[in-house]
This record gives structure tokens, sequence and C-alpha cells, in this order.
């Protein structure tokens, strides 16, 4: 997206919404803006649907500010909590059928090196733990072992949220949910560790009570991904709906999750090192 | 009953912990003078930002 094709023409500025208008004047467009800024630019166009206290809008929220070059980017969703978010935010955006995000976004990706030979164009994956780990685990997975320079961002809530409280893979074992009224019986999936044996050149596991670690591994996961390899990284995004406990505990809730079980993780390949070293200012 | 919040911005340092806990964006925002300023009308009063306020400057009501 260029400065030229969001700026309306004279004649069609009175039509607009008022919304539309902040956004070009106090968009995150054309300027370079980071996790540090958030509060002082305009980020979404309206309102988003997610219930009070959600951890998913709050991940969607910290990624959206994080991205290094937001008019060059492209967002692949599927359906899920995490496209409630998506679909309002102020970014390119292509919803898919559940679970075909990354066989979209690999398609998506190659288009747009033909199309835009002399620009840079991210492709950044942004879906929840059902289309990851369970419905589109076998697309993810090929497009890791292919090698499409695109980057995954799984938001993590350990259960289907929008369709009522099912089990999903990445629940935790025992875990008692709406729909799972016995607990669920089999392991949390390690798709963190699938990651790094399936050719990811990078993955990192982070929580949203960490917000700075969120933006550098989110940006680190960009740059990597436009000349390395794929790339993964995993928020812990905590549901108060779902999982039963009041809104604002979503934060405590996640930095417990820290301590016990979803501690701070990075893997990166020796040469994802070398370039980052090079590269990275 | 709609609960929102509201900044006292006596006590407010404008550290900005509250708008990276909050999940709805241009609730809070920073304003000019250091401080957070508050849009009511898209509060959906979960109070993310009261438990994570170092300072006690925002309250739910």
């Amino acid at each position: 997206m260029s400065n030229r094709i969001i700026t309306p023409v004279a004649e069609f500025e009175d039509l607009l919404p008022d919304d539309y208008k902040d956004l070009i004047n106090n968009g995150p467009f054309f300027e370079k803006k980071s996790i540090e800024d958030l509060g002082s630019f305009k980020e979404i166009i309206d309102d988003h649907p997610h219930c009070a206290g959600c951890g998913v809008a709050l991940g969607i929220r910290l990624v959206a500010a994080a991205l290094p070059s937001p008019e060059d980017t492209l967002i692949v969703g599927t359906p899920g909590c995490s496209f409630f978010g998506l679909s309002q935010t102020a970014l390119n955006y292509s919803t898919t059928a559940f679970g075909n995000q990354n066989a979209v976004a690999s398609g998506l990706k190659r288009m747009l090196k033909i199309r835009y030979p002399e620009r840079t164009k991210d492709v950044v994956v942004v879906v929840g733990d059902g289309g990851i780990a369970d419905i589109g685990l076998d697309l993810t997975l090929h497009s890791w072992f292919r090698g499409e320079k695109i980057s995954t961002i799984m938001v993590d809530n350990e259960v289907y949220g929008n369709t009522g409280g099912q089990e999903s893979g990445m629940s935790r074992q025992g875990k008692v949910l709406n729909m799972a009224p016995n607990g669920k019986l089999f392991p949390k999936l390690p798709i963190f560790d699938m990651a790094k044996i399936s050719g990811c050149v990078y993955a990192a596991r982070v929580t949203v009570a960490s917000p700075a670690k969120v933006g550098m591994t989110v940006r680190k996961a960009i740059f990597l991904a436009r000349e390395v390899g794929p790339t993964y990284v995993q928020i812990y995004t905590p549901c108060p709906t779902n999982l039963k406990f009041p809104p604002n505990q979503t934060l405590n809730i996640a930095k417990e999750a820290e301590k016990d079980y979803y501690s701070y993780e990075e893997l990166m390949t020796p040469e994802a090192k070398d370039y980052l070293e090079n590269n990275l200012k | 009953m709609y609960v929102k919040v509201r900044v006292d911005e006596k006590k407010c340092v404008g550290c900005k912990l509250c708008i990276f806990a909050c999940p709805d964006p241009n609730v809070l925002t920073y304003t000019e003078n250091k401080k957070v300023s508050a849009d009511e009308n898209r509060c959906k009063g979960c109070g993310l930002c009261v438990s994570s306020c170092p300072k006690g400057a925002l309250i739910i009501s």
C-alpha cells in the first residue's frame, strides 16, 4: 500500500467516514512505528467484536504494532477468534478456508515476488491454535518442509473460542472445558519442537505478558522470512470466556504460565544467526 | 450495567503499561502532555489496565 493509494481524491473526501480520514492522518503507515509508540497512532479502522479482556485481541494488537513495514505486509488468516480482529486492522488482509492459510500464503508470496520484483513484500500468517495445530497441520508442516519464505504466527488460546469451548490439540492435558467435561485426555501438541525439525530457521515462544519480547520476536521472524527461510512464533493468549477466569486476570494467568510451562524460548539455525548479526540494526 | 475506565490525571506518570495491556486499540491514548487519556465510548470494561497500573491511577466504574 502506498500513500497515493489510500489517500482519497479531493472530490470524494467528504463522502468517506471519519474513521477512514483518521486512519490517513494518524495511521501507522509511511513512518517507522514500533511497539514502543503504541497509543500515539491509530491502528484499527473500527472496533473489533472480541470479548472483554481477550488475550487473542491483545496478541493481534501487539503483532500488528510490531510489523516492520505495515504498508508492504499481507496478513493471511483463517476462521476462528483471530480473524475477528484481523479483518478490521488497517492492513492488507486475506481470509482462507479453515486450515488452508499456509498453502494460500505460499502462493501469494510467489505471486507477489513476480508482480513486485523490486519491492520486498512480507506475507505473515496470523492464526489461532485450531488453524495451525489441528485442521491445518498438514499444510503448515508442508509449507515448512518446502522452505517457503513466510512467517507463521500462532495466537495460542488453548481452546476453540468462538464455537463454544471445544478442546483443541493445544489444550493442556486434564483441562475441563465447556464441551470437554471429562478433561482432555492427551497432552498438548509440541508444535514448537516440531517447527525446529521441520525446516524453520527461527522459532520463538512468548506470552502476551511481555510485549517487548513479542515485538522483538515478530520483527526477527519477519526479517528472517524475507531472505533465509520459514519462521514460527507462538504467542500464549489466554481466553477468559472459555478458560473461566475473570477478564482482568489475563495478564496474571499469562505470567503464571510463563513461569510454569510456557517459558520464553528462542531457536535459531546458525545461518539465521549470521544473517541477523549482519543485517539487523 | 456499563463499566468504563477513568484516568486520574494527578496520579498518572505516563509509563504506558496500561496501553500495552489493553486488548482494544485506540481506547487508551498517549497525549502530548505525557499522560494517558481514555476514550470511554470504546472501553469494554475488562479491567486489565487497572490490574497493570503500578500507581493506581485508573478506576473502573
